[in-house]
């Protein structure tokens, strides 16, 4: 089952979801806005995947916003730290910017139970549009699980920052 | 939880989920197949700056067909009017256009609770591919919730055809 706006608000409020900074007006019948943080980091070209040898470089994003071209990944990230440990998360885009052709996910969306943080975002757009920093970018959706909870414990949520990928496809980790 | 397709049908016939035209055929086991609408819009600029409205060009999809390029965002629409104020509908592609390289919407497959409308499609394509008004594009499936419901009142209520992005109204200073 998914959480109603009202219900994401009472869970907000008793801890059990944490949406920080929490604003009344990012909320929807049925998700919350999240807004964009103020950092990406461009995936380099012929980038194999797991392989740690690049530097993340993270860079501001103007305020008078930057333009993502169309056959690039750019990492971004919430502006919000957002989780739970009872709920379980669905990251995905707004309507209002997916009509731009933008995407925040690469078939992706679905977060895990456990510790809240700034979740990285993946964004790629079909024509070059432009992205201002902390503009409302997408919603997040809180569902019921059922059976036993066993935490995340990965490595993701110690970032708060744009994060490259850490795991190679194999399994291994690094 | 998800409604099977014979809850969905049970729920129509209640009131309780609206789609329209509804057609029993259109049933799948855990969803429903919707049509795709013939009006077509996209946009003018190349480039898109969330802080402006953007024009757009409309046109209505001939019947032998119009073909997609890659590299450009469509707004499509389905047929039907949908909209639920029990249950939150979720639209999927069906694997079938899906094979072909098609997305029906970019990362936004969230609807609102107590959004009566066309919903608009984020079209875009891989490859250049060919659509048809009329043709059975994506499915919707429904979703039962927990809390008390707010219905949306937001900015795309009752829109019919595709609808370009308002988001515009975001940067505009709060009067």
């Amino acid at each position: 089952m998914i959480l109603t706006g009202n219900e994401i608000r009472k869970q907000v409020k008793n801890g059990t979801i944490v949406i920080d900074p929490f604003d009344e007006d990012q909320l929807n019948p049925n998700s919350y806005n999240y807004r964009l943080g103020d950092q990406f980091s461009q995936v380099p070209e012929l980038l194999s995947l797991g392989h740690k040898d690049h530097e993340t470089i993270l860079q501001d994003i103007p305020a008078g916003g930057l333009q993502i071209e169309p056959g690039f990944i750019y990492l971004g990230n919430t502006y919000e730290v957002i989780g739970s440990s009872k709920y379980v998360t669905l990251l995905i885009g707004r309507s209002s910017v997916a009509r731009l052709g933008l995407f925040l996910q690469i078939s992706a969306d679905l977060g895990n139970l456990g510790p809240a943080h700034k979740w990285t975002l993946e964004l790629t757009c079909v024509q070059p549009v432009i992205i201002y920093p902390r503009m409302k970018i997408g919603q997040v959706s809180f569902w019921v699980p059922t059976g036993d909870i066993e935490e995340y414990s990965g490595s993701y949520t110690q970032y708060d920052v744009p994060t490259h990928a850490i795991y190679d496809l194999l399994g291994k980790t690094q | 939880m998800i409604l099977t397709g014979l809850e969905i049908i049970k729920q129509v016939e209640a009131g309780k989920i609206q789609i329209d035209p509804f057609e029993g055929k259109q049933i799948n086991p855990n969803s429903y197949n919707f049509r795709l609408g013939a009006t077509i819009k996209y946009y003018i600029n190349d480039v898109l700056d969330p802080k402006v409205k953007q024009e757009v060009r409309t046109f209505t999809l001939p019947d032998d067909g119009y073909t997609l390029s890659p590299g450009r965002i469509y707004l499509g629409h389905t047929l039907e009017i949908m909209g639920s104020d029990y249950y939150v509908p979720i639209i999927k592609g069906r694997s079938s256009s899906a094979r072909l390289g098609l997305f029906i919407h970019v990362t936004a497959d969230l609807i609102d609770i107590g959004s009566h409308n066309q919903w608009t499609l984020q079209l875009y394509a891989v490859q250049p591919i060919k659509i048809y008004p009329g043709m059975l594009i994506g499915q919707v499936t429904f979703w039962q919730v927990i809390g008390e419901i707010q219905r949306y009142r937001g900015k795309y209520q009752g829109s019919m055809g595709p609808c370009e992005s308002q988001i515009y109204k975001d940067f505009e200073p709060s009067s």
